[in-house]
């Protein structure tokens, strides 16, 4: 298959009355890539997957899934597509059998041998009316039925959102077998180790804006490295040292963030004579939150308060 | 103080129940109390402008003895006074719809609120099981007060501004019987809602209910040997009360026991029984049955089937009520100016059965008004809950889901008509009514125009404004009744009246449909519909 770019946007965006949801999203996602989509409650995460499945209508921009116009084209663009919601609303009055074979049915194409080793795996009984279904079942009724299908890009809004950790693990796995036969994931999250493991890149969304875009390495460099030195004497002063943030002293210990070279902070701790010292590259979670602050919902200066 | 706390949130927490409960059924209720004030008031009202002789007094009098009027509008009494041709023009025609209203509000806030997973949220609280159901009939009582005030005040200054001499006092009697309809079918809906496994269910019990209890007090008051019958059915007590015909108070005693028994009850079974769970069972894993669900369009037939089925089974059992009394009540009509100028006026000459079947089939049409409202709800209602997402995001283009859904809603009008006629021709055979099939048949699609309309208006609605496309529905509907009533007892030919899709069918049988006016509400409601789809092509997918 040739390479094809499975997500194209440009200048996406949505405004609903007053609120701006999306602020021109321009965003590629190559085919075979998993990417994360991180995002606080509120950030747009949700308005990207509905503008991208065409539900709602885009204010500007324009967007294609495999070069298909998919706000124009809708019908084209879900023939290579799958997509699982956050919170799944079913029929009630139809069993899991019946709600799997409507919408297989309604797809068109279904992997059903791969679809009885998803029942097998979820460890789901399907042949009970959707309204008996718990909160976790139902969402491994819409997992599965996504699933199914094998398509090309599977869009996925907190897909494991009441999922055990059983089950958790189970989708982790449906996500590597997914990458390997070349599929594309588009993972809307909110659980960052989920992220951390099945992520080749990873957008930040805030307020609508995407501030951040690329490999975890490449966010990890560009951030600051947590350094913890302990001194046999008296405590250099670390806070005129290039790059060097956040010092905190306590007692013959110091803990500091660096970022850029760690050349000059080395220079000085070697000087000082440092006798213990542990540096650490920050989590995804400390990358989020330094993203957001305390408060989550901060708005960039750029955007309408 | 730890003591004192505790009861504090418990009283709290459990008058949040009954306030949501009242707050949502209130709103409602002094809607349809001003629609059953007005109703009312402008039958009173116009009464000596439609009967201003003696001799058009006792023309319609003289169906005082007509089982077949009787059987369909409840006994007669004194019907050459203006109190009495009252209560038998608004009477059963408020009660029912006061009951249909009373039991899905009940049903709604109690049942549906607990599938909706909300009585979670409040039994988590500090609000036991049974507390919690007590507290929600409370709020129902007082939805009903606000049902009952608007209804009571309107009529009485109907009363107060006509020139009969019906008092105040009586009118606010006869309201307060009529609507008392919604009071015991609110506690019906109450307890089915503790009976079934769902809200569907629970509508459905219940309103079996309803048409037994129609039945019932429908045999009572065709055959005068059968008198007793009528203190069976809850509706048949509100006839005891006979308001504005003798206005005897200790009828409302069953009734007021009636309510509090089945609240009661209620109560009682909320206590004992886990949320979520019924008295009834519900299979939880019935063989699955694929057949139609192939696709979009079958999922839309299986989805629509409980109403269609139930819908074409109240038109064709209607249809046969008419036709069976169509003879008995046709004979009275022979003779009666007032009568017969309301047909010439309606276009119709004949006399008999074929005359008095042209005349209530506008009946006919309202309920298939009714039930393609419905259809613009169950619309919108598909879109709202979210469910409509699935097809969405595969590949189902939104006019063809749309087509097929407002289909569908035409189906169910064409089979309404078409079962309604048909019935009514057997009803009518069994009494020799001398009647084609093919008459009754026209009759019968003649109601499908003005709901095809409704149905594209609706649509429309749906369309460009998905949060009111239900309220738009049931709105013409409801307004195309009020119309109707007026339309009854003025002559002119007011502009108003030709904004009722209904005023525009002619009365057939007893007259050559009209043809023109048909396709003219087709055409419009076609175009409507089609602009509808086109609209919702464009816009966002709207959640509740």
């Amino acid at each position: 298959m040739a390479d094809e770019t499975a997500i194209r946007t440009q200048d996406f965006s949505k405004t609903f009355g007053t609120t701006r949801a999306l602020v021109s999203l321009n965003l590629e996602v190559p085919q075979g890539e998993v990417i994360g989509y991180l995002g606080p409650n509120g950030a747009g995460k949700t308005t990207t997957i509905r503008l991208l499945l065409g539900l709602i209508r885009a204010t500007t921009g324009r967007a294609e899934i495999f070069g298909v116009n998919c706000q124009e084209n809708p019908v084209e663009a879900h023939r290579r597509l799958a997509y699982v919601p956050g919170e799944a609303t079913l029929w009630p009055s139809l069993t899991g059998t019946e709600t799997l074979h409507l919408l297989g049915r309604v797809q068109g194409t279904v992997d059903t041998a791969y679809r009885d080793v998803l029942l097998e795996r979820f460890d789901f009984d399907p042949s009970k009316k959707v309204r008996t279904y718990s909160k976790g079942n139902r969402q491994k009724l819409i997992l599965i039925a996504a699933l199914m299908t094998r398509a090309d890009l599977l869009l996925l809004d907190e897909p494991t959102s009441g999922l055990d950790p059983l089950m958790e693990r189970a989708f982790r796995e449906c996500v590597h077998e997914s990458r390997e036969r070349g599929q594309t994931v588009f993972l809307s999250s909110h659980i960052l180790s989920e992220v951390e493991a099945l992520c080749d890149r990873i957008a930040i969304l805030r307020a609508g804006h995407l501030v951040e875009v690329g490999t975890l390495e490449q966010m990890r460099h560009l951030s600051a490295l947590q350094v913890e030195a302990e001194f046999d004497g008296t405590v250099p002063d670390l806070t005129k040292v290039p790059g060097v943030t956040g010092v905190i002293v306590d007692g013959t210990r110091v803990r500091c963030h660096v970022t850029g070279s760690v050349e000059p902070l080395l220079a000085v701790l070697a000087q000082a004579g440092v006798h213990h010292l542990v540096s650490r590259e920050p989590s995804l979670e400390e990358l989020f939150l330094a993203h957001y602050g305390a408060d989550g919902s901060e708005a960039p200066s750029d955007a309408p308060a | 103080m730890r003591r004192r706390s505790e009861a504090y949130g418990d009283r709290v927490a459990s008058r949040a129940v009954a306030r949501n409960t009242a707050r949502r059924a209130s709103r409602p209720g002094a809607l349809w109390g001003y629609v059953f004030g007005a109703t009312i008031a402008a039958t009173v009202y116009t009464y000596p402008k439609t009967f201003p002789t003696m001799a058009s007094r006792e023309a319609l009098a003289a169906f005082s003895n007509n089982a077949a009027w009787a059987a369909l509008f409840g006994p007669l009494y004194r019907l050459d006074t203006a109190a009495g041709y009252t209560a038998y023009k608004s009477g059963m025609f408020v009660m029912i719809l006061a009951a249909i209203w009373g039991l899905l509000i009940a049903t709604r806030l109690t049942r549906g609120e607990e599938d909706g997973g909300r009585w979670e949220l409040y039994l988590s609280g500090q609000t036991t099981r049974g507390g919690a159901a007590m507290q929600a009939a409370t709020g129902l009582g007082i939805g009903f007060v606000a049902l009952w005030l608007p209804t009571a005040l309107i009529a009485a200054l109907g009363g107060a501004l006509s020139t009969t001499n019906v008092s105040a006092g009586a009118l606010v009697f006869f309201a307060t019987a009529v609507v008392s309809a919604a009071a015991i079918f609110m506690a019906v809906g109450v307890l089915v809602a503790q009976l079934a496994p769902n809200r569907h269910d629970a509508n459905l019990i219940g309103a079996a209910i309803l048409a037994g209890s129609y039945l019932i007090r429908m045999m009572a008051d065709s055959d005068s040997s059968l008198d007793w019958l009528r203190w069976l059915s809850p509706l048949g007590w509100i006839e005891e009360t006979r308001p504005l015909t003798g206005s005897r108070s200790f009828a409302f005693l069953p009734i007021v026991a009636f309510t509090v028994v089945l609240v009661v009850v209620s109560v009682r079974i909320a206590r004992g029984r886990d949320l979520g769970t019924s008295a009834f069972a519900e299979r939880d894993a019935p063989r699955s049955r694929t057949l139609l669900l192939s696709g979009q369009a079958g999922l839309t037939l299986r989805l629509a089937r409980p109403a269609v089925v139930a819908w074409v089974a109240a038109l064709a059992a209607t249809g046969f009520v008419f036709g069976l009394v169509a003879q008995a009540a046709g004979s009275a009509l022979k003779g009666s100016p007032t009568l017969d100028r309301i047909m010439e006026r309606l276009g119709g000459t004949a006399a008999g059965a074929i005359s008095y079947l042209g005349f209530v089939f506008v009946v006919a049409a309202g309920l298939v008004a009714i039930a393609v409202a419905g259809q613009v709800a169950a619309t919108r209602n598909e879109e709202a809950s979210g469910h409509l997402d699935n097809l969405l995001v595969r590949p189902v283009s939104r006019w063809r889901w749309l087509s097929v859904r407002l289909a569908v809603g035409l189906g169910l009008c064409l089979l309404a008509g078409l079962f309604s006629g048909f019935a009514a021709w057997v009803g009518a055979a069994t009494q020799h009514a001398g009647l084609g099939v093919d008459q009754l048949l026209k009759a019968g699609l003649n109601v499908v125009p003005p709901a095809v309309f409704i149905l594209g208006v609706g649509g429309l609605a749906f369309g460009l404004w998905p949060r009111g496309a239900i309220g738009v529905a049931y709105g013409l509907v409801v307004w195309s009744f009020l119309v109707e009533t007026v339309a009854a007892i003025v002559n002119s030919n007011h502009w108003l009246l030709d904004t009722s899709p209904l005023t525009h069918m002619a009365p057939v049988p007893a007259t050559n449909p009209n043809w023109t006016a048909a396709a003219w509400l087709v055409g419009l409601g076609v175009l409507a519909a089609l602009a509808g789809i086109a609209a919702f092509g464009r816009r966002d997918v709207v959640g509740a």
